[in-house]
């Protein structure tokens, strides 16, 4: 049935008084928005609307800036480069250009834009103005600056302690190997006096022989340590990975101690539990590693103490335990055991004992198995070093 | 008598393993580079060498590759040398060297022993 004409009118006006409100709604939404600068432009970059975003992030109130070209935010030298007209024409063929940069506020001061233009057209496809949403993200840009300058400087420091430890790692190496030269001539000069090669050499004398015998016996030692870990720092490491039964391993070390322990009056016993205790690794380092930590154990065990190795299969990795009964590790010193240089004091004896590097270069060895050293330690009670290997290293 | 030739320009070094192995009923000969060893090598066939690396004139590699080179044939040879690792020693095994030694790591007795055990199969 066709409307009455003034219920026809009365329904355009409800329409237009909804289209109203509507379009109020939508002004009161854009204008009440402070974080974003909102505003229109003509189709050649003139300001039609600002809202009070716009008016807080760029410092112009309505009357001061509409009907100003929008070029005004841009910096001169994009000006000069013609960037705020490229943006339209990006936009107008485009649909929408975003950009990030340095724009100017009423009052000369930068800051950092997030920019969003967006062509408008009518239902033509005419082209009838620009959208511009801009946020100020200057806070973000210099934190994100900071940040940058500050990787960029710790990357500097980087390379140069990167440059730093090449060079000391050269030098270890270089004064390793002269230092062994006399000293492996001392070695040879005073072990054919302690060795008998050289007969009749009254008992006195000899002892003092021994005595400096022994002192360069211990400075080669130290020398070793040092080139170890000059390699091992250095990553020239390469590990020979065979498969290793780590049952055998760990009786040729209990055999290679016997004396040892026989001349501190201690006992060194091994078990296993696991009937196959084969893995891929360097069988040379690792019995090396594993000889650091029974060396250790022997130092810092009383006499009549006792040195167990014990092996064990845990799923697809095996483990190796040195347990001692000895003097045992404070719990303050524990964390810092495997740092390079670090001695603990022995009360057991005056001597200075070690370099402070087998066990720095033993967890580097076992870290390039992709295995770990764990210690539990209990003051007078002893101590427990577990190298944990995987089946299989990646090497 | 088995014959062992000793490579190393360190004349102390020298004379000691001159020393210390001639307590064995073994013939010695020494030479203080490479080029002295391998002149040597030319005129008699020992048979075990025990050669420095680090030396004048003619280092220990540069006195194997000679030694192909030249087609001599030579017998054992133990490096003896105070790299531990590195391109030299790596090197001198992939040029026929049998083994290498630390010869800071060995007093007499242990030199000895390791001459003595290394002759056994040559």
């Amino acid at each position: 049935m066709p409307q009455k004409p003034d219920s026809k009118l009365k329904t355009l006006k409800t329409e237009h008084e909804k289209a109203s409100d509507e379009l109020a709604r939508y002004k009161l939404l854009v204008d009440s928005i402070q974080d974003y600068a909102i505003f229109m432009m003509d189709p050649h970059g003139y300001i039609q609307t600002w809202n009070k975003g716009a008016q807080k992030n760029k410092g112009y109130t309505a009357s001061q800036i509409i009907g100003k070209h929008f070029s005004i935010f841009y910096a001169p030298e994009d000006i000069a480069a013609g960037k705020p007209s490229k943006e339209l024409e990006i936009a107008t063929n485009f649909g929408r250009v975003e950009d990030e940069d340095w724009r100017i506020k009423r009052d000369g001061t930068r800051f950092w834009a997030s920019v969003v233009i967006t062509a408008l057209r009518d239902p033509n496809g005419n082209l009838v103005g620009f959208a511009k949403v801009t946020r100020d993200l200057t806070d973000r840009k210099r934190y994100e600056d900071a940040l940058l300058n500050a990787n960029i400087q710790l990357k500097a420091q980087q390379k140069e302690l990167q440059l730093l430890n090449e060079s000391k790692d050269d030098f270890i190496s270089l004064a390793s190997h002269q230092l062994r030269t006399p000293a492996t001539v001392i070695k040879q000069l005073l072990g054919l006096f302690v060795e008998g090669f050289i007969p009749d050499v009254a008992e006195d004398h000899m002892s003092i022989i021994k005595k400096a015998y022994d002192s360069n016996d211990r400075q080669i030692q130290i020398v070793n340590s040092l080139l170890k870990v000059a390699q091992v720092d250095a990553g020239n490491v390469k590990l020979q990975l065979t498969d290793c039964d780590i049952n055998q391993l760990a009786e040729d070390v209990v055999a290679e101690f016997s004396d040892t322990v026989a001349e501190r009056r201690q006992t060194i016993a091994f078990q296993t539990n696991a009937s196959d205790a084969a893995v891929r690794a360097d069988a040379k380092h690792l019995r090396m590693a594993l000889e650091n930590l029974v060396c250790n154990a022997t130092k810092y065990t009383a006499q009549g103490g006792a040195i167990r190795i014990v092996v064990a299969r845990k799923g697809n990795a095996v483990r190796i335990e040195v347990i001692d009964n000895g003097v045992g590790i404070a719990a303050q010193d524990i964390g810092n055991l495997f740092e390079k240089f670090r001695r603990l004091p022995n009360i057991l004896s005056d001597e200075v004992g070690g370099t402070g590097l087998g066990l720095y270069w033993a967890n580097k060895v076992i870290s390039l198995h992709g295995g770990t050293i764990e210690v539990m330690s209990k003051p007078g009670r002893g101590s427990t070093f577990t190298i944990n290997l995987p089946q299989d290293t990646v090497a | 008598m088995k014959k062992i030739l000793v490579v190393e320009d360190e004349a102390l070094l020298r004379e000691s393993y001159k020393l210390i192995l001639s307590t064995e009923p073994y013939i010695i000969a020494v030479a203080s580079d490479g080029k002295q060893a391998l002149d040597m090598c030319m005129q008699m066939r020992y048979d075990l060498i025990l050669l420095d690396l680090m030396m004048p004139k003619l280092d220990g590699t540069m006195f194997l590759e000679k030694a192909i080179d030249e087609q001599i044939d030579l017998p054992k040879v133990i490096v003896l040398s105070n790299l531990s690792s590195g391109d030299e020693i790596a090197k001198a095994l992939m040029l026929g060297a049998y083994k290498n030694v630390v010869k800071a790591d060995l007093s007499p007795r242990q030199l000895l022993s390791l001459v003595r055990y290394e002759l056994q199969s040559v």
